[in-house]
């Protein structure tokens, strides 16, 4: 296949191995430079930090729980925003690494950060899975609307399937997946510890660990998308047939662009499932396909920063309306829907930050 | 990331000593009851009234003193039939609301979702559905039918009534599934034949080729076990095509007041297992229709899921003042006493101490032609007896887990 | 004769999924196929031809008008919404995802605070027919009629009348059309009440075989979607071969295997066809035609 290594041009003389890879924290495919953006990041870092300090036992877990999203959202940003695919479908990974970190957890037991090796497990299986789609739609020249119908038909294809698995013959090993009423008894993320493990249960401990993991893959991803390889997903999304008479392979980048992406939303699988103890068919459901895109575009697709808080304001909006809204959540959340697509095209979050942007002149050129 | 690293590890081995305690329970002050019902989306017709009847036990209770003179207060949060939002309302309920228990849970599934972090807080819930059974959670507290219940007394009714060949139409998930079980396992204890058996995935709404099948075989009545709107449209079907056979259900009627929301005589000739509806004509099921309607004048019905939440309340006014605490100890050491019980709209019901499930006095409700409701036959206190039986004691043990006849409790 | 009541038997199933596909997703392949914008609300649309119907049906009106004021209603609600919201969203079809779906939370969650959680069905008329030794309900041979009909119908009005001519040159090729003094803002506006209406009308004609609740909508979507995006852009060259072969599939799949594997291969025969030709069976017949 195509050569991948090609002309960088951040890659300045002096800069080699790690310094240019942190010179690649801003560029052209990120919002944000110079030092009153980092600053500002950094004051939101430390804000989530001190977040627990002054906020009770249930604020922080459930702020835990939000962050157990993000990761899903900030995959179909890279696969939507980036590269261009709409994904309809990234609850199928999803599904399938919780479903897996289920049933390796429950086999193998928790000892000895065993749950870490599922989870490294499990998202590799969601990337796996991933590629093996991605392979199959960008090398049979699928595009536009379509990816999101393919998408869409293999994680409603997986929902029905594992709804009817409810039998005592639907076992793997000592894990029964339980149809529809959805599988549990998996184990909680497990940190071995002197004396005993630490379970991550929901609370301040894995509200640590789960910001340490955001900041990671969201710094990760920055350098990424600066990088050779973002600068193509772009161009790719811009105008594929430009791309390609360039002489990049197009269809590899979108297909690991997309096992990204879906190991991404594996992460959250297996998260989410670690969280709740409990993985379901109905979170590979229509209503929880739909529910990433809606993330994803109110907060700005374009940009992994605007996907990254967009993302958590919609959640804690979304379960803030329901709390608080009665029997009109709903319907507060639809007209929300509708006016961000309306006056805010390019996503709320994206919206305002273009606008702090300008008015610091800092903005993305 | 250095920094960052080491302050993650230090909050870690902060926060990892304070994660043991559980909700800690005020002594005086109201009594806190959690209620999560879904009331909007998928399951809103049949759960909205169960809130009511919940929030009318509480004021009948408050007017006359409250539980050992102490009010309830309701926190109430709408699920909206989406599993994920019991998983967080679950915690909010238990860790930020601090509620003494939880009344919760339509489907299975959303009870499931549930269960495990009722079990990781120690909470106490009711689960006040009619569901597929084998629940043996000490954390949990059943009032609604098991298919023991409703399935030992209907099978053996209909196969006297109407022969021997049964068809049984499910839905294609875990109630459905393993309440087929059940009627194939009672079928084949009374001598008769499953002439055909079918599973239908939840939101398949066109049956022709199902009604088909049915009228090839040679059945003597329909099991039909089908769950959701989608599913329902199957009678509205079968009657135009004129299957005419007589239909035996745990699940219609009870829950979802099919007989009221279609045209007669679509559901004439069906038959219903239930533990309470608003039909049955005995003066304590009169005077709490009366009451119901008193403070909810628009209320479309009230199904066996309502009368079952009103009694849950009122069980648990019970289990605190006889335990003298809302302590969950207390509580099920006065459960496996064995003598919880209370005289409700739909007759006397006791709790099992060793399911924490609820006997019932089962009705046979039939649908005549003009959907009206009779009652061919009632069975007097019928136990939850399979649980037990099988090998669940939750007086010496507590396996929260989820059991079905084809993969019972591990012999002790 | 048993081999001829088979064969009918046979044909029924057929034709009955047949039906239910083409009914379905007609105002989707208006809207979709036609227009690009991607419907959510769909369903919502059909919920709110099934509610208008089984409200005038039950005010005295017989059955057929009913079913007109079903489709009517959600032609002028679809022709409202396309003045507010989708008018905007037509050169961003993946933000017309969003916005529709708004719109259906807003519908369903809407009726049920004003409607309540369930309404009353109204009966499934004309009763049954006995062939052989089966009956069968009349009305899903009426429906099958009418499915051809419908196909039928829009044929006539796409491409046999000025509306027809200048609705497919508008979508096509809006500046030309204005260029030529099309109306184009108004043709889309009756493009997609059109589109509306017929989802509507797919809502009338079932009201009388199913349950009446708020999200009976999304038991259509899935559907109506695979069969349009497997009938690719021109709804007459794909969607009726498409409802036809998947029809095959479905009503094969159901009666041999049961309704789980009807419901699975629908899914896996929308991969398998958009992998091996990408525009849709339309863009395949029309290569096959040159």
């Amino acid at each position: 296949m195509n050569e991948i290594r090609l002309p960088d041009a951040t890659e300045a003389p002096g800069r080699r191995g790690p310094r240019l890879w942190l010179s690649r924290l801003e560029g052209p495919q990120t919002m944000g430079r110079g030092l009153g953006f980092w600053i500002a990041a950094a004051l939101v870092l430390l804000a989530a930090i001190l977040y627990p300090a002054f906020n009770n036992d249930y604020t922080v877990g459930n702020a835990a729980y939000f962050l157990v999203w993000t990761f899903m959202a900030m995959g179909l940003g890279l696969v939507w925003g980036y590269c261009g695919a709409l994904s309809f479908g990234q609850t199928a990974f999803f599904g399938l690494a919780g479903y897996a970190y289920g049933v390796i957890t429950i086999n193998i037991g928790s000892a000895f950060g065993a749950t870490w090796l599922a989870l490294v497990l499990a998202v590799a299986l969601g990337g796996a899975f991933a590629l093996l789609i991605g392979y199959f739609m960008f090398y049979g020249r699928i595009k536009g609307v379509f990816i999101g119908i393919v998408t869409l038909s293999v994680t409603l294809v997986l929902e029905t399937f594992m709804a009817q698995t409810a039998g005592p013959q639907w076992r793997i090993g000592e894990a029964r997946l339980n149809g529809f009423n959805g599988m549990s008894g998996m184990p909680p993320l497990t940190v071995p510890w002197f004396g005993g493990e630490i379970l991550l249960y929901a609370g301040t401990t894995l509200y640590y660990v789960l910001l340490g993991m955001v900041v990671l893959v969201y710094l990760g991803l920055r350098m990424l998308l600066n990088a050779p390889f973002g600068n193509v997903l772009v161009a790719i999304r811009e105008n594929p047939e430009r791309t390609e008479m360039l002489g990049y392979g197009i269809r590899l980048y979108q297909m690991l662009a997309f096992g990204l992406g879906g190991a991404l939303a594996g992460l959250s699988g297996v998260l989410y499932t670690a969280w709740g103890q409990y993985i379901t068919p109905s979170s590979m459901g229509l209503t929880a396909a739909a529910l990433p895109i809606v993330w994803v575009a109110v907060g700005g697709r374009r940009d992994i920063t605007a996907t990254l808080l967009g993302t958590l304001i919609v959640i804690a909006g979304f379960q803030s309306l329901t709390i608080y809204g009665s029997q009109y959540a709903l319907v507060v959340m639809g007209a929300l829907l509708v006016f961000t697509v309306l006056v805010t095209p390019n996503g709320l979050v994206f919206t305002v930050m273009s606008q702090i942007g300008r008015i610091f002149g800092k903005g993305r050129e | 990331m250095r920094i960052h690293h080491n302050r993650t590890l230090i909050a870690a081995l902060l926060a990892g000593t304070c994660l043991a305690s559980g909700p800690v329970l005020a002594q005086d002050g109201p009594i806190k009851i959690g209620v999560l019902e879904d009331q909007s989306g998928d399951f809103a017709a049949a759960t909205n009234v169960k809130v009511n009847a919940i929030r009318l036990a509480t004021q009948e209770i408050n007017d006359a003193g409250g539980i050992a003179g102490r009010p309830i207060e309701l926190v109430i949060y709408d699920t909206q039939s989406d599993n994920r939002r019991y998983q967080e309302f679950m915690r909010r309920v238990l860790q930020q609301d601090q509620v003494d228990v939880v009344f919760a849970g339509f489907s299975s599934a959303s009870r499931e979702a549930y269960r495990p972090i009722v079990n990781q807080f120690n909470g106490l819930a009711f689960y006040n559905n009619q569901y597929e059974g084998g629940v043996c959670d000490a954390n949990m507290i059943v009032t609604g039918a098991v298919p023991e219940q409703q399935f030992s007394t209907l099978i053996p009714w209909m196969m006297e009534t109407y022969g021997p060949n049964v068809y049984t139409l499910a839905a294609d998930y875990n109630f459905g599934q393993i309440s087929a079980e059940w009627v194939r396992q009672i079928v084949a204890e009374q001598g008769g034949t499953m002439v055909g058996e079918e599973f239908i995935p939840l939101g398949v709404s066109q049956f022709s080729q199902t009604i088909q099948n049915i009228q090839q075989s040679d059945a003597d009545f329909v099991v039909t076990l089908l769950v959701g709107a989608a599913q329902a449209s199957y009678y509205e079907q079968a009657n135009s095509a004129s299957v005419g056979l007589p239909m035996a259900s745990s699940v219609n009627v009870g829950q979802g007041y099919e007989h009221k929301r279609f045209t007669p005589p679509s559901l004439a000739n069906m038959y219903v297992t239930t533990n309470y509806i608003e039909e049955i004509d005995t003066p304590e099921s009169n005077d709490f229709v009366e009451r119901f309607r008193a403070m909810f004048p628009n209320e479309p019905y009230i199904n066996q899921e309502a009368a079952n939440s009103y009694i849950g309340i009122n069980l648990y006014k019970q289990l605190v003042e006889r335990a003298g605490s809302t302590d969950h100890d207390a509580i099920r050491a006065v459960i496996a006493e064995g003598d919880v019980c209370f005289d409700g709209p739909s007759g006397n019901v006791c709790l099992d101490p060793k399911s924490q499930h609820m006997s019932h006095t089962i009705y046979l409700a039939r649908v005549e032609s003009d959907h009206s409701i009779t009652f061919p036959e009632v069975w007097e206190n019928i136990t939850p007896y399979w649980l037990g039986d099988a090998g669940c004691d939750l007086t010496q043990n507590d396996p929260s887990a989820q059991y079905t006849p084809s993969n019972p409790p591990p012999a002790q | 004769m048993e081999f001829l009541l088979a064969i009918f038997s046979i044909s029924y199933q057929f034709g009955d999924a047949f039906a239910f596909l083409v009914i379905s997703c007609a105002g989707l392949a208006v809207i979709f196929g036609m227009m690009g914008i991607i419907n959510l609300a769909h369903g919502e649309f059909i919920m709110c031809g099934a509610y208008v119907t089984a409200a005038s049906a039950r005010a005295g009106l017989p059955l057929p008008m009913a079913i007109a004021c079903g489709a009517l209603a959600a032609a002028i609600i679809g022709m409202a919404l396309e003045r507010t919201v989708i008018r905007h969203l037509y050169h961003r079809p993946l933000d017309s995802i969003i916005a529709t779906w708004g719109i259906s939370l807003i519908a369903t969650q809407g009726v049920l605070i004003l409607l309540g959680p369930t309404m009353q069905g109204i009966g499934t008329p004309l009763g049954s027919t006995l062939i052989g030794d089966r009956s069968y309900s009349i009305y899903r041979l009426v429906l099958f009629a009418t499915s051809i009909g419908l196909l039928l119908g829009l044929y006539l009005l796409f491409y046999r009348t000025r509306f027809g001519v200048i609705s497919r040159a508008t979508i096509q090729r809006p500046d030309t059309a204005r260029a030529l003094g099309v109306d184009t803002r108004r043709v889309y506006a009756l493009t997609f009440g059109l589109g509306a209406g017929l989802a509507g009308l797919a809502g009338g004609l079932y009201a009388p075989t199913m349950t009446m609740v708020p999200t009976m909508g999304s038991t259509f979507i899935v559907e109506s979607f695979v069969t349009v995006v497997v009938g690719g852009a021109d709804i007459f060259l794909g969607a009726a071969p498409a409802a036809a072969i998947l029809a095959v599939i479905k009503a094969a799949l159901t009666a041999w295997y049961g309704q789980l594997f009807g419901q699975i291969g629908l899914l896996v025969a929308v991969i398998i066809v958009i992998r091996v030709m990408p525009g849709g069976l339309s863009a395949f017949i029309k290569r096959w035609q040159k």
